[in-house]
């Protein structure tokens, strides 16, 4: 049942041999290959497409171009979908939103009647008493307001990208003056992109302005049209964001034509929102290019020519048209096309639409004074326009009156920025055009455009437009069902300034953004303040012009990861990978306290490829380090190894790592996973502020893998396999040697992050699933085990081994950490010194301890709170429960007065008060015997 | 944040390519007064107009650059190797 269907004259962009089907909420619709969702639901003479935002009003299709919130629907589960410019697809499932139990059927309608008990900016005011009133109420208003459902279970098939493109000259807008500028700027030479928001370009016009319009583009080579794609953003330096299918493109252009046109806005009057009230251009939109007839009889109302032109239109459609009325007291020269058309009035206005649920009327003020009613059940308002300036806005133009337009349009646009044609309020279409390829060879020349005219200000009051009447409100912001009646209620509470009324009414903030309530915003806002919309301005226009989806604004659904070279060896051990500063590690392999015990007992294994790796070479490599290390490195001999501390100026923690010294001027550094890109911007910052040239830094993390083999077996594991002798009087602690590993040329240095006599070996990443393995095979004889990040965090706790940004924050210093041993105050200068030098002055804070806890007490959680005596005192930086001895124990940040061996203090585990005890030595190994044996 | 900032060795290049480092700082001598330490640790000028200040060229050429740039429109008028920024004010 397609009842408005035309016969096949119009209707250019269906193909009728092709009918389609689809649901709306269960309701079968037919269409025809070509429809839009809001084209085929109209065919079946269906004129309730969505209820508003706030009040449940009944919606229909009214500008059939994109621009409105009139027509939003859930389309396979995408909310929020604009009905009038989707495509329709057989077997769509479409859902109307913001309405139950259906669209024509609302019972939230009832809120049509409620603008008093919730009168713009409620939320500001009431409802706050009494106590707990607005958490109650907030759900349910939450429920009745509103637009689509965000589905929960996202389509991740549903993928959006983003790519670059760099180009001479974008131009905007495919109207006449776009594509004369499309056309000149490519002949003189410029690589151009036409941006336009049409399926194509010069659609919804008649056929010979069609043709006309896209001539100049047409088979142009250095030309790209990008029809159908929304330019929504324009930020500084001529970057344009446009969506395109699921594509945001991010232009780059030398200079941007914007030639974005003007489009028509409804009239404010009571009943301006009904279903049936239509703007001319989409009602002809609606009849030429999907052959549907927007009603049976008509009223069309207009302030210009543009009028006449519709009603001819749909009169030859078959549409009865009951009058024109003409708001122009005079018209120059009578219009032919105004024959046949009925009656037509001039000097006639249109007062009202009346009807309830749909159009049943137009109401209007004859030019002699009397109201006088038409029967229609279609009413459309043509000629009132406003420049869709949004872009030209965002880019910092300033605006001056036009009077022809009557509204505000741009000027001023900056270096870069070109405007033309009816944005700028050029009516005539030659005139148009002419502008558009002066605008084109100026943006490929980015010569300054000739000066527009300046006329500004001259603008007369304006009446104030009418509240209510019979029907309902006048709206002046369909999105936000803002009405006249808020405005007045808004500007009588002193919300004068257009910045301030759009923020408390929030009219203009909804989906359409501007589009169809810019100039009904400002012009009403004028009025009421008794000022001129010139004295007023224009609120500030940022991105999006138009609405996009966020997923479209994410971008691709995919992050980045890092892995390691022995990735793969993890996943086949049964590893849980977890996120680890950007890389892909294993958790555990099962059980992390086995896997620490394992460590404990016998010898382990673990891939800390994921270190940062720094290669520092250069005579001044040593001052460097002095510099950039709270200690001495200087002073360490060749073939050693220290632990280091970088702070910031003020003296807080940034990173730690170890530092071996591979030579007289050659280090190699290591530093906290995920932290080497900030260490080596950090050193290099140094260098050139501190003007240390004479050092070279390569970050080798990717290109060399690592393994810690550690436990009282990891002698006996390596010692096998390696050229280097391994025995402790030859490879005492914290030394390091070059030497092979099974055959790989290697770094094997002598540390103990874990607390067992341990090396970790450094080699080419190539080489990686080799030494791995042959690690492993040289350690099975002596149970060696694989041990994860969990285990290793477990093992280094007992340790009492700290993790910058794990156990410190942004004020903890060595003080705070009681790591003065690692700052060398006697050195005469060093980043961080005059920090610490008051640090150590006013003496710590709080500190970092130890904490242990009882048997039965549980382990808690990384954040839990110290309290003593009720009153909270710190917080435990890392909780976990000890394999050697099964107490839950762990590492706090407590008040210093409180940092005595042995105190007495609380951890709150879920609001229960468990007692711990304060260590200031590490719960395992404290004299370090096993990790030097 | 889209302006671009010319690189000296790779040429204008948007703004994500980079990472900000702050205004140009003078560092006080280490027998410094407490007083001008914590002025420079903590205090800036936030300069409303033409400010010099560090960027990194993170996804170009790797290195720190000094930029002058209109803090109010986000014009980036020139740009430098770093000389010595110790010395400057």
């Amino acid at each position: 049942m397609q009842p408005m269907r035309t016969g096949p004259r119009s209707g250019r962009l269906i193909n009728r041999q092709r009918p389609i089907g689809f649901t709306i909420d269960g309701h079968p619709i037919e269409g025809f290959a070509g429809d839009t969702i809001g084209s085929a639901i109209a065919a079946a003479g269906i004129r309730t497409i969505a209820r508003s935002f706030k009040y449940h009003r009944p919606r229909g299709l009214l500008c059939v171009a994109g621009r409105c919130p009139n027509c939003l629907v859930t389309a396979d589960g995408t909310p929020n979908v604009r009905a009038c410019t989707t495509p329709a697809r057989d077997g769509m499932v479409v859902r109307s939103q913001n309405a139950w139990p259906s669209v024509e059927m609302d019972v939230m309608s009832v809120l049509d009647g409620a603008e008093k008990v919730l009168p713009v900016g409620f939320y500001y005011r009431s409802m706050h008493k009494p106590k707990g009133f607005w958490e109650a109420a907030r759900p349910v208003l939450r429920r009745a307001g509103g637009l689509g459902s965000i589905n929960p279970d996202p389509d991740m098939s549903l993928d959006y990208v983003h790519r670059s493109r760099h180009m001479d000259v974008v131009v905007v807008g495919g109207g006449e003056s776009g594509t004369a500028a499309a056309a000149a700027a490519a002949a003189a030479g410029a690589k151009v992109i036409l941006v336009d928001d049409q399926p194509h370009i010069g659609a919804g016009r008649p056929p010979h302005e069609e043709r006309a319009i896209a001539a100049p583009v047409s088979g142009a080579q250095s030309i790209e049209v990008w029809s159908g794609s929304h330019a929504f953003g324009l930020y500084p330096d001529n970057l344009l964001t446009v969506l395109r299918g699921n594509e945001v493109m991010l232009v780059r252009a030398d200079s941007m034509v914007l030639a974005t046109g003007a489009h028509e806005v409804p009239f404010i009057l009571p009943g301006n929102d009904l279903p049936g009230v239509m703007l001319a251009s989409g009602a002809a939109r609606l009849l030429h290019m999907y052959g549907v007839l927007p009603g049976y009889r008509a009223v069309v109302a207009t302030l210009d020519q543009s009028g006449y032109d519709v009603a001819a239109d749909l009169a030859q459609a078959g549409v009865e048209i009951a009058a024109v009325l003409d708001a122009r007291a005079s018209v120059p020269a009578f219009p032919a096309t105004g024959r046949g058309l009925g009656l037509v009035e001039t000097g006639a206005t249109l007062v009202e639409a009346t009807g309830r649920g749909r159009v049943r009327g137009a109401l209007y003020r004859a030019s002699d004074g009397q109201i006088r009613e038409v029967r229609c059940d279609l009413l459309v308002m043509a000629g009132r326009l406003q420049p869709a300036a949004q872009l030209a806005l965002q880019a910092g133009c300033g605006t001056r009156y036009d009077s022809g337009v009557g509204a505000l349009v741009p000027c001023d646009p900056p270096a870069g920025i070109y405007l033309a044609g009816r944005l700028v309020g050029t009516a005539d279409p030659g005139m148009s055009a002419e502008e558009g390829r002066r605008r084109g060879v100026e943006a490929t020349l980015r010569a300054s455009p000739t000066s527009a005219n300046g006329m500004r200000g001259l603008c007369a009051p304006l009446m104030e437009p009418p509240m209510d009447g019979r029907s309902g409100k006048s709206f002046v912001c369909p999105c936000e069902d803002i009405t006249v009646g808020d405005m007045r209620r808004a500007t009588d509470e002193g919300f004068e300034d257009v910045q301030i009324l759009k923020r408390y009414t929030t009219a203009t903030m909804g989906p359409c953004q501007g589009g169809m309530c810019l100039r009904n915003f400002s012009e009403t806002t004028a009025a009421m303040t008794r000022s001129t919309v010139v004295q007023k301005g224009l609120i500030t226009m940022r991105p999006p012009a138009a609405p996009v989806p966020l997923g479209a604004m994410a971008g691709a659904g995919h992050m980045p990861v890092k892995t390691t070279p022995l990735h793969h060896r993890h996943i086949s051990l049964g590893g849980r990978m977890v996120d680890s500063g950007g890389w892909q590690r294993a958790h555990s392999y099962g059980d992390p306290q086995a896997e620490a015990m394992a460590v404990r007992e016998r010898v382990g294994i673990i891939d800390v490829s994921t270190l940062g790796k720094l290669d520092v070479r250069g005579d001044e490599a040593p001052r460097l380090l002095d510099f950039l290390y709270t200690n001495m490195m200087s002073n360490l001999k060749v073939g050693r190894v220290r632990y280091g501390v970088m702070c910031s100026e003020d003296g807080t923690a940034l990173d730690d790592g170890t530092v071996t010294r591979l030579g007289q001027d050659s280090y190699f550094l290591t530093t906290t996973t995920g932290n080497i890109e900030f260490v080596e911007q950090w050193c290099k910052w140094w260098m050139e502020s501190a003007g240390v040239a004479a050092v070279q830094l390569a970050d080798a993390t990717a290109g060399l893998a690592a393994v810690n083999v550690a436990g009282p077996l990891a002698r006996q594991t390596l010692g096998g396999i390696t050229t280097a002798d391994l025995s402790p009087g030859a490879f005492p602690y914290m030394r390091a040697a070059r030497a092979e590993v099974a055959g790989v040329p290697s770094l094997l240095m002598r540390i103990g992050f874990v607390g067992e006599t341990g090396w970790e070996v450094h080699f080419p990443a190539e080489y990686a699933d080799h030494v791995w393995n042959s690690i492993c095979e040289a350690g099975e004889e002596h149970g060696i085990r694989p041990f994860g990040l969990e285990a290793q965090r477990i093992l280094r706790l007992e340790k009492g081994h700290i993790i910058v940004n794990q156990d410190t924050d942004s004020i903890s210093t060595p003080v705070e950490l009681g790591m003065n041993w690692a700052v060398r105050m006697s050195k005469k200068d060093f980043v961080g010194r005059a920090g610490l030098r008051n640090a150590t002055r006013r003496g710590p804070r709080s500190r970092l301890v130890g904490f242990e806890m009882d048997l039965t007490s549980p382990v808690p959680p990384d954040g839990a709170a110290i309290v003593d005596d009720g009153t909270p005192v710190g917080r435990v930086t890392s909780g976990r429960r000890s394999p050697t001895s099964g107490l839950p124990f762990g590492l706090a940040m407590i008040a210093n007065r409180l940092a005595l061996e042995g105190r007495q203090v609380q951890v709150m585990v879920d609001s229960d008060l468990w007692s711990a005890t304060v260590r200031l030595t590490p719960m395992y190994d404290p004299k370090g015997e096993r990790l030097r044996s | 944040m889209s302006f671009r900032i010319p690189c000296p060795n790779c040429g204008p290049r948007p703004t994500g390519e980079f990472r900000f480092g702050g205004e140009t700082l003078r560092r006080p001598e280490s027998k410094a007064a407490d007083r001008d330490w914590v002025q420079y640790f903590y205090s800036r000028r936030n300069l409303a107009g033409e400010q010099t200040e560090w960027w990194y060229h993170k996804f170009g050429c790797r290195r720190w650059l000094i930029a002058s740039r209109d803090t109010i429109t986000n014009s980036v008028t020139a740009s430098r190797w770093p000389q010595h920024q110790s010395t400057e004010s």
